[in-house]
């Protein structure tokens, strides 16, 4: 029998003055022992359709449909059958683990409250079962993290608690909810395939909602694509992902940056709210293949293949290929000019701590790095969450005192000048933030944000308003944008806004602090594409802060990979991503997920967490490093130009590693 | 021990805090109108007898030898005498204060312990007719003046039901009680006089029952508020999600979850009620606190003004150093340091 089997569900959501309609008439079925990708863009309804299989829907929603598990509809269970069918039945595993763990149990209660309610155990039988299953998930030392609380545990780790509650209770289905957000690469993989191994040693059925597609391209069996409520294609992974037949699949898939360096396309226009069922296709406003015919009726999935349907009546077959700009074509417009660019921002052996509070020992977030940019120049800066990148965006923008070593600005060291002279200079550098809505006063115009660079450097209302209109044109907003207020505005066209304020003051440095990252795919593609605009001035440096490695590779000539605060390889992006030297950006390399075929070369795995990684002398990556021999823990390797190739690695062993790859 | 650690710094950091109230309250009694001597000797007396009372109680003194002398007698555990009784203060506070904080602490404690049941049960049905009616009824509480609900209640419960005693005193003075701490419940238990027990909580059941339903709107407004940010919570959504049944829900990812803000708020509820039994006071005769710092303020009886709202502090930060803790025993994510 099927697993779990969802007919014809739809759900609409009264809200006050209006409805809804969340999902129209969502087909997909999950056997035991098979991993299901929920793919889409925010909107598209996937975390409704994984709510719906655990009966938990929100105030106002009213569902139809079916949704049978193991052939009783959950949709009509009475409370006893539906908590014995929540957790034993079906698990959800949350999006945000931190959040989703209550933060005043300890979380081997937390773990054992469910053990006792669905497996009957009593206290201690719990306990020990508990300790199992932290072991199990990969948890050190897993009787002493019973008793703590979410708040002492790192994101991985609440991820792993997160899934021990999810799988704690043997539950025949498990329903993942985005749950790699906000993880490194590293711990991404690992995530992803504890869950292909639930699927293939314990037989469970895996739903796997994710809006990234590179990632779950490789532990999915088949992939459902939502848009807008409702199914647009469904089947094997390799079909949907590898050559799509539904226009919407095809504009997501050509919206991920890719590792290889395949261009990035984007597709115009945002998913829209629908108010009621669609009646026509609800993607052929953004469709380049609409006809007549898409605006005036909705298609039925129709099979292209055993297993594969597409919701469609022009169902494409030509396979998938961008036509973005070639980095190639670029680079040579950039080194079009002949003489030595000008070098706009540098940073010199900087090292930059955070002193604890009260005076208290701090935390070391830079450990010496140097960096310089060139006008015209795009510089990649890349690493793991908590490696000091953002602390080296904030370095150059003037916006934290270097403990030791100095930046300077358009040739101006920021140490020396004080006022005005300061403030001035630091219009000179701009920032661009990570969360576009966030980073906008709620209660200013998009027209006084924008200007707020100029006011700075003093320019007149007059001209300012002429130029905020020019920044605005460039960034493909309507002159109408300017009056309204950031609420009123799609993540897309917020950080659109915050690219022309940086942009508006002509600076000499841009600095992107992860830009994309808080955006849906296809959104995320138009602003790349913005963004590599801007990269393409030649008056301009640009510095691209991702953890994100495929993104970078679309439009940096140079790259810089952090490590613990240093840096431990750089040089221009075909060096470092077609032969990295450094262990750890081949294991970077490694990790990531791609659409593609992913890195080419021969694979290194790091063999810890960061996390648990204790700190020692020598080199920073010797605690995690395959590679790594007593000599490594001894001395801090430099950051030194090897064998007449481009670029810098600070590893000791560059060499020999090469053999030692080989015999891996 | 950490937290004894915590207690015995914070302690030391009152002291300076203390201080300034002690020289705040001091300059301010004297800079207001009236003078204390006048009230007590009459409109007959002559120029000498008030010259004779003012050196008899050191107000011939410079103010600044008044605030020595007075600073001095604080730290050996001297008040001062009352000028309208002649009675040390210390001895005259000690008698006081003992039924009005029994009335107070009880009170809150009622107040929170309903405060805690009704705003969980008025979240889980948030919007619906239980609710509103919770809420209602907690906000006329809150909006009825003191004096007239504890005389409502008097009238209810004395005058047509008869389940309460008359509003005179704090125990049958049959019970021979002998007075130890001033708190009548406390004392009976102490010394195990079982019919002045009975007495005093029969007394206290009207005062309380009117302090408590004054105090308890904002407290169960609070719970409430909080209840209805945990249940939205995806913390009390995934508990939901995994299927945990009702009572583990209520006590293991509710209760506590909930309760965490309520303490800093129930200090400040303390605070408020310590003022506001003056009221209640009068209207049941209790003999209290509230009445004798009154009655010190209208004659300008300089030591017990002093003495009273030096009080008053005291029982605010130590209510608050209170409430600091069991905040930090209630949240995980508090430390106390």
């Amino acid at each position: 029998m099927t697993l779990l089997s969802v007919e014809d569900l739809s759900v609409l959501i009264r809200r006050p003055g209006h409805e809804v309609a969340a999902l129209s008439g969502v087909h997909l079925h999950v056997e035991a022992g098979e991993v299901v990708g929920l793919v889409g863009e925010s909107g598209g309804g996937k975390s409704m359709v994984a709510r719906s299989v655990v009966g938990l829907l929100p105030a106002g929603a009213r569902a139809t449909g079916r949704v049978l598990f193991d052939g009783a509809d959950v949709l009509t269970m009475d409370p006893a059958a539906l908590q014995a069918h929540r957790g034993r039945g079906a698990a959800l595993c949350f999006q945000n683990p931190r959040g989703a763990l209550s933060p005043t149990r300890t979380v081997g209660a937390q773990l054992t409250d469910r053990l006792r309610t669905h497996r009957g155990m009593d206290r201690d039988r719990a306990r020990e079962v508990a300790a199992e299953l932290f072991e199990s998930v990969g948890i050190r030392s897993p009787r002493r993290r019973l008793d703590a609380y979410p708040h002492e545990l790192s994101g991985g780790m609440a991820q792993r608690v997160m899934i021990s509650l999810a799988t704690g209770c043997a539950p025949g289905l498990l329903i993942a909810d985005e749950p790699t957000t906000g993880l490194d690469v590293t711990l991404t993989g690992e995530i992803l395939n504890r869950f292909r191994a639930a699927a293939n040693t314990e037989g469970r059925g895996v739903l796997l909602i994710s809006h990234d597609l590179a990632s779950i391209a490789q532990v999915c069996d088949r992939v459902v694509v939502l848009y807008a409520g409702t199914v647009v294609e469904s089947g094997p992974a390799a079909q949907v992902l590898g050559e799509p037949a539904h226009p919407y699949t095809r504009a997501l898939l050509r919206s991920v940056p890719d590792l290889g360096g395949r261009p990035v396309t984007a597709t115009p226009g945002a998913m829209p709210l629908l108010r009621e069922p669609p009646a026509a296709c609800p993607f052929a406003p953004r469709c380049a293949h609409a006809t007549g015919e898409c605006a005036a009726g909705r298609p039925e999935p129709a099979a292209l293949a055993a297993d594969w349907t597409a919701a469609c009546f022009h169902p494409q077959t030509a396979p998938l290929a961008g036509t973005g700009t070639r980095i190639a074509e670029r680079r040579e417009r950039a080194s079009g000019g002949g003489a030595e660019p000008q070098v706009v921002a540098r940073v010199r052996d900087a090292h930059v701590v955070y002193r604890g509070r009260f005076g208290g020992a701090g935390h070391h977030a830079l450990r010496g790095v140097s960096l310089s940019v060139a006008a015209g120049e795009a510089v990649g800066v890349v690493g793991e969450s908590g490696c000091g990148k953002s602390t080296l965006a904030r370095l150059m923008l003037g916006l934290v005192a270097p403990a030791s070593g100095g930046v300077e600005l358009a040739g101006r060291p920021l140490a020396e000048v004080r006022g005005r002279e300061l403030r001035r200079l630091r219009t000179r550098a701009q920032l661009v933030f990570q969360d576009p809505i966030g980073s906008l006063s709620p209660r200013r115009t998009v027209a006084d944000a924008i200007a707020e660079p100029l006011r700075a450097a003093g320019v007149g209302p007059a001209e300012r308003a002429e130029r905020v209109a020019k920044a605005l044109d460039r960034m493909e907003l309507d002159r109408s944008m300017l009056t309204r207020r950031p609420h009123e505005l799609s993540g897309g066209q917020a950080q659109r806004v915050g690219i022309a304020r940086a942009l508006v003051g002509e600076p000499d440095l841009i600095v992107f602090d992860e830009p994309t990252s808080a955006l849906d795919v296809t959104v995320q593609a138009q602003i790349l594409e913005v963004i590599a605009g801007v990269a393409r001035d030649s008056a301009r440096g640009s510095v691209f802060i991702s953890h994100d490695l495929a993104t970078v590779r679309g439009f940096c000539d140079r790259v810089v990979v952090l490590y613990l605060g240093r840096i431990v390889e750089e040089g221009p992006v075909e060096q470092v991503f077609g032969d990295p030297r450094h262990p750890y950006t081949r294991a970077l390399l490694s990790g990531a997920p791609s659409l593609g075929d992913g890195f080419a070369g021969p694979r290194v795995e790091l063999t810890r967490d960061l996390e648990e990684a204790e700190a020692g002398g020598g080199c920073p990556l010797a605690p995690r490093c395959p590679f790594a021999t007593p000599e490594c823990r001894e001395g801090e390797p430099e950051l030194l130009a090897y064998g007449g190739m481009p670029g810098r690695v600070a590893c000791r062993r560059v060499d020999e590693i090469p053999a030692l790859l080989e015999r891996l | 021990m950490r937290v004894l650690r915590f207690l015995l710094r914070r302690l030391l950091q009152l002291l300076p805090v203390l201080l300034g109230v002690v020289v705040l309250t001091f300059l301010l009694v004297r800079v207001l109108p009236g003078d204390p001597i006048r009230t007590i000797l009459g409109p007959n007396a002559t120029a000498e007898d008030a010259a004779a009372a003012r050196a008899r109680y050191g107000l011939d003194q410079p103010v600044w030898r008044q605030f020595l002398d007075y600073l001095g007698g604080l730290v050996t555990g001297d008040l001062g005498t009352s000028i309208q009784s002649g009675a040390p203060v210390a001895g005259e506070l000690a008698v006081r204060i003992g039924p009005t904080l029994e009335l107070v602490v009880i009170a809150l404690a009622l107040a929170l312990v309903v405060a805690t049941a009704l705003g969980i049960w008025s979240a889980r049905r948030a919007g619906r007719f239980g609710d509103h009616t919770v809420r209602i009824a907690a906000l006329v509480g809150n909006s009825l003046p003191e004096f007239w609900l504890g005389l409502v209640l008097v009238l209810l419960g004395y005058s047509v039901l008869g389940w309460a005693p008359a509003p005179s005193g704090r125990v049958d003075p049959d019970t021979d009680l002998s007075l130890l701490t001033g708190a009548d419940l406390l004392d009976a238990a102490l010394t195990g006089n079982g019919p002045a027990f009975v007495s005093a909580l029969h007394h206290l059941m009207l005062p309380v029952l009117t302090l408590a339903i004054v105090i308890v709107a904002p407290l169960l407004r609070s719970v409430r508020a909080s209840a209805l940010e945990v249940l939205a919570s995806e913390a009390y959504a995934a508990a939901e999600a995994h299927g945990l049944r009702g009572r583990l829900l209520l006590r293991g990812y509710l209760l506590r979850a909930t309760l965490v803000r309520l303490p800093a708020l129930a200090a400040l509820v303390f605070g408020f009620a310590i003022g506001s039994t003056v009221l209640i006071e009068y209207v049941f005769s209790w003999q209290g606190f509230g009445q004798w710092a009154l009655r010190g303020l209208l004659y300008r009886d300089y030591p017990v003004v002093q003495a009273s709202v030096l009080l008053i502090a005291l029982f605010y930060v130590v209510v608050f150093l209170i409430a600091d803790v069991v905040h930090a025993a209630l949240d995980p994510r508090v430390r106390i340091s």
